[in-house]
């Protein structure tokens, strides 16, 4: 077989192209190679007659490199033989076994019986790395991708190696618990059982879930994941690798917030007055409290592009009066005009970072900004008053303006010298409201003009772009005169409410004393789609099934619509609603055209981190 | 040659009388023989060693399950009659050697089909299959069988796990070798046993 690649590619990648399986520890397509766990031996020719590693050895004209020579088969399988020597062979506890590397690769390429009866090494089992991360330390392979993700990806060094030789051990720095927003990727990354999630541990076996693609719902950024269900239950949620916005990495949130979706307390039936209900009787207990009394609806962030287009035909047309809140959200306007794509960071030459705390807003966004500066040599400027997680690259050039002038700060960067070379990107928030924002686009649109840049705004709601595009996405503040409100999600009733109608899927204290309560289906059941910062229209699939008397908010506000007496609202299903958002309104466009269904799964072959 | 056969046949006495003593020798010959036939339900029938049955959770000497919750007895089972959902061991709570234990086990005998797969693919030698095959009942959710049913009595226990047999008593077996007397391969403790690690951290 040959294969033609660009100049610099890996023994490894190329490898791949051609279908041929050659084991990797340490190496990951997304970090740095090293050379450190010696398991991709090929032998290569010309080249010393010895094996060589494929990870770090670039494709070369006329190189041939042959993988199943005795000499490399047997180099593979002595690596491997190496790696079991203190490994515990804990399997049938390991919450990696079934989808292991080093079980896979032990059947693959390694030898069938083990000759080794010498007494091995022992750690302490488990230590809790974090909250959510628990350590393994018999388990490990060394293969130092945990740490390299911490040094090169976060830039937080929050892990690292002690001793030597075959005592070393994986550790975190001067034993803290992890602290990252992003730790939860080394569990992914692990190739072995060492670093293990907490929330999953012991909840299910690989091959007893079914999973799904689909998309986060915690942040505006719309990261790419797999919902993982074990006996309709939300047992797991892992990256799935999308170049174009997360590269397979998800932060913390998207990662481990998802257990309220299997609490036992998931409301289930609506309640009127504390009282179990049909939702007949609650739909119309709540227009008989709404009716003739000024209404206000607060939105939760990961509301649905359907479910926003059909609110905002029902704002349209008998709740004209309504004012809608949405929550997370910040003050900025909707762009004009074309902004950065997330993909398109990586071509930047200069990343200005304005207003925004990114590692909380936008959190995979700072590591596509992180990557492009320690990757892709892009230089970074941050204006911001306080001290940010993007200062921890040595030459970050950054201006704390007073919290309020961030604008000055923002058009006395126009003519920097930093900002000489292009493509620039321009980042900005709404500095959480202390700026002005009005003044504050207006200088970042001048800084775009001036360098030459593109802007792209950061949006903290998950679905605050499409918010913004049907224009229901105000504030909490604006709900405070109203007498009736609809609090769909962790909202607050305002003082002058008098008819309070919560929609949530858990009971909260704030919706303490609700005269009609609503249950509602989660980020793993409904269908629909978000829009993310930069505009892109993505479907959710869900991987549970909504079991009456639970519906989807869609279905209730076309029920509700009906009722209102609004002609068209009997909507054949979720494609109808989807077809005719995508006529009405232009950023849902996408919309006319949903993804085929789920295609069959394809055997996981490097653990969950891979697509 | 049919009507000569025919011929003999019909006038030969003394070839009738033989053939009637002949029957007359079987069934005198029977009667004397030692009986065969068990008289279940009173008597049962001795059954191999490797005999199929209902199933048992087994436990250490010390008391503690086996079981580890692995799922690999429900992985391996033709017929997916097996569920496992496993949980943790704590200091405090301690079900298994080691970090997991099955909190909940159950094999719905209905649809199992005794091939005894599950006890093959056991690393700690946990679900056996046993001697006893009485199983009849009357309703269909008896036949999943819980945990509590499936477990050995604890020998460390005053009251007997399962109902009508003492503490301490080995596990119900019928006539012939039962399952708690067959050797059973020796579980290497290195696999899951955390007793022995060395402390550093
Ligand atoms: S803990 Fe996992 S990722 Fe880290 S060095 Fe060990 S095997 Fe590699
Ligand atoms: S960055 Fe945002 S979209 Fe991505 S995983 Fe985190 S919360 Fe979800
Ligand atoms: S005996 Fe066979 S069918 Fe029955 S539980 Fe075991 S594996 Fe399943
Ligand atoms: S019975 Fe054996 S195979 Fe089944 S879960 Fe328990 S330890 Fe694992
Ligand atoms: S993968 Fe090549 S040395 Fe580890």
């Amino acid at each position: 077989m040959s294969v033609t690649v660009p100049r610099g590619t890996l023994l490894v990648e190329a490898a791949k192209l051609v279908k041929v399986e050659v084991p990797v520890f340490c190496y990951h397509h997304k970090l740095d190679p090293v050379g450190a766990c010696r398991l991709c031996l090929v032998e290569i020719s010309p080249g010393p007659p010895k094996p060589t590693t494929a990870c770090t050895t670039p494709a070369a004209e006329g190189m041939v490199v042959k993988t199943d020579t005795p000499l490399a088969v047997g180099a593979r399988a002595d690596i491997l033989e190496y790696e079991l020597v203190n490994h515990p062979l804990d399997c049938p506890v390991c919450d990696k076994g079934g989808e292991c590397p080093l079980q896979d690769y032990t059947f693959r390429h390694g030898y069938p019986t083990s000759r080794i009866d010498a007494p091995r090494l022992h750690f302490k089992k488990p230590i809790p790395l974090s909250e959510k991360i628990a350590l393994d330390r018999e388990r490990c392979v060394l293969c130092y991708r945990c740490t390299r993700y911490y040094d090169e990806i976060t830039w937080s060094q929050e892990l690292t190696t002690d001793e030597r030789g075959v005592h070393s051990y994986i550790t975190s720095q001067f034993d803290q618990p992890l602290k990252s927003v992003f730790s939860g990727n080394i569990i992914d990354l692990c190739p072995v059982g060492a670093l293990t999630s907490r929330v999953w541990r012991f909840e299910s076996r690989p091959w007893d879930m079914d999973h799904v693609p689909s998309v986060c719902s915690r942040c505006a950024v719309g990261c790419n994941v797999t919902l993982w269900k074990r006996r309709h239950q939300l047992v797991r949620v892992t990256s799935h690798e999308n170049d174009e916005i997360d590269e397979g990495w998800i932060c913390d949130r998207g990662r481990f917030e998802y257990t309220h979706v299997n609490s036992p307390d998931r409301l289930k039936v609506p309640l009127v007055a504390g009282a179990e209900a049909t939702w007949e009787a609650a739909l119309t207990a709540l227009l008989e409290g709404v009716q003739g009394r000024k209404l206000g609806i607060f939105l939760p962030q990961d509301i649905t592009n359907e479910e926003l287009f059909l609110l905002r035909r029902l704002v349209d047309g008998p709740w004209q009066d309504a004012r809608v809140a949405l929550e997370r959200r910040t003050l900025l306007a909707p762009p004009q005009g074309e902004t950065l794509p997330i993909k398109d960071l990586d071509g930047c030459k200069a990343i200005v970072v304005i207003a925004c705390d990114t590692a909380d807003d936008v959190p995979i966004v700072n590591l596509r900004v992180k990557k492009a500066v320690s990757k892709l040599g892009a230089k970074l400027l941050v204006v911001h008053p306080g001290h940010l997680d993007l200062d921890r690259w040595p030459d970050t050039f950054h201006v704390r303006p007073n919290p309020g002038e961030t604008a000055e700060a923002v058009r006395r960067l126009i003519g920097h010298e930093l900002l000489q070379e292009g493509p620039v990107g321009i980042l900005y928030g709404d500095g959480h409201g202390a700026e002005d924002v009005d003044a504050l686009t207006q200088a970042v649109v001048d800084l775009a003009e001036a360098v030459g840049g593109r802007v792209m705004p950061l949006y903290r709601a998950t679905n605050e772009r499409g918010a913004l595009g049907v224009r229901l996405a105000g504030r909490q503040e604006d709900l405070e005169g109203c007498d009736a409100v609809i609090l769909w999600g962790p909202g607050r009733p305002p003082a002058s409410a008098r008819f309070v109608a919560a929609w949530d899927s858990v009971p909260r204290p704030e919706h303490e004393g609700a005269d009609v309560v609503l249950p509602s289906a989660t980020f793993a059941e409904t269908q629909g789609s978000y829009t993310n910062l930069e505009g892109r229209v993505q479907f959710l699939r869900p991987v549970l099934p909504v079991t009456p008397p639970l519906r989807e908010g869609w279905d209730v506000l076309c029920e509700l619509g009906q009722r209102l007496g609004m002609p068209d609202m009997d909507y054949l299903g979720i494609f109808h609603v989807q077809r005719q958002a995508s006529r009405a309104v232009e950023l849902f466009a996408p919309l006319a055209d949903p993804p085929a269904p789920v295609p069959n799964p394809t055997p996981v072959l490097y653990g969950p981190a891979r697509p | 040659m049919a009507e000569g056969q025919s011929d003999k046949g019909g006038h030969n006495v003394i070839q009738d009388v033989a053939a009637l003593a002949t029957g007359m020798r079987t069934t005198l010959g029977e009667f004397f023989r030692p009986v065969v036939t068990t008289q279940y339900p009173e008597e049962k029938s001795p059954r191999s060693e490797r005999y199929r049955g209902r199933h048992y959770l087994r436990r250490y000497e010390n008391g503690l399950e086996r079981c580890i919750g692995c799922e690999l007895c429900a992985a391996a089972c033709p017929v997916g009659c097996i569920l496992v959902i496993a949980a943790e061991n704590t200091e405090e709570h301690r079900v298994s050697p080691g970090e997991r234990y099955a909190k909940v086990y159950e094999i719905n005998m209905l649809r199992c089909i005794f091939c005894g797969y599950c006890e093959d693919a056991c690393p700690v030698q946990a679900i056996v299959l046993g001697p006893e095959y009485e199983m009849a009942d009357v309703t269909r959710e008896r036949f999943v069988f819980t945990k509590e049913m499936l477990l050995e009595p604890n020998p460390a226990e005053e009251r007997p796990l399962i109902a009508g047999f003492a503490a301490g008593e080995p596990a119900p077996t019928v006539e012939g070798p039962g399952m708690t007397d067959q050797p059973r391969p020796t579980f290497d403790h290195r696999l899951i046993d955390t007793a022995d690690t060395v402390e550093r951290s």
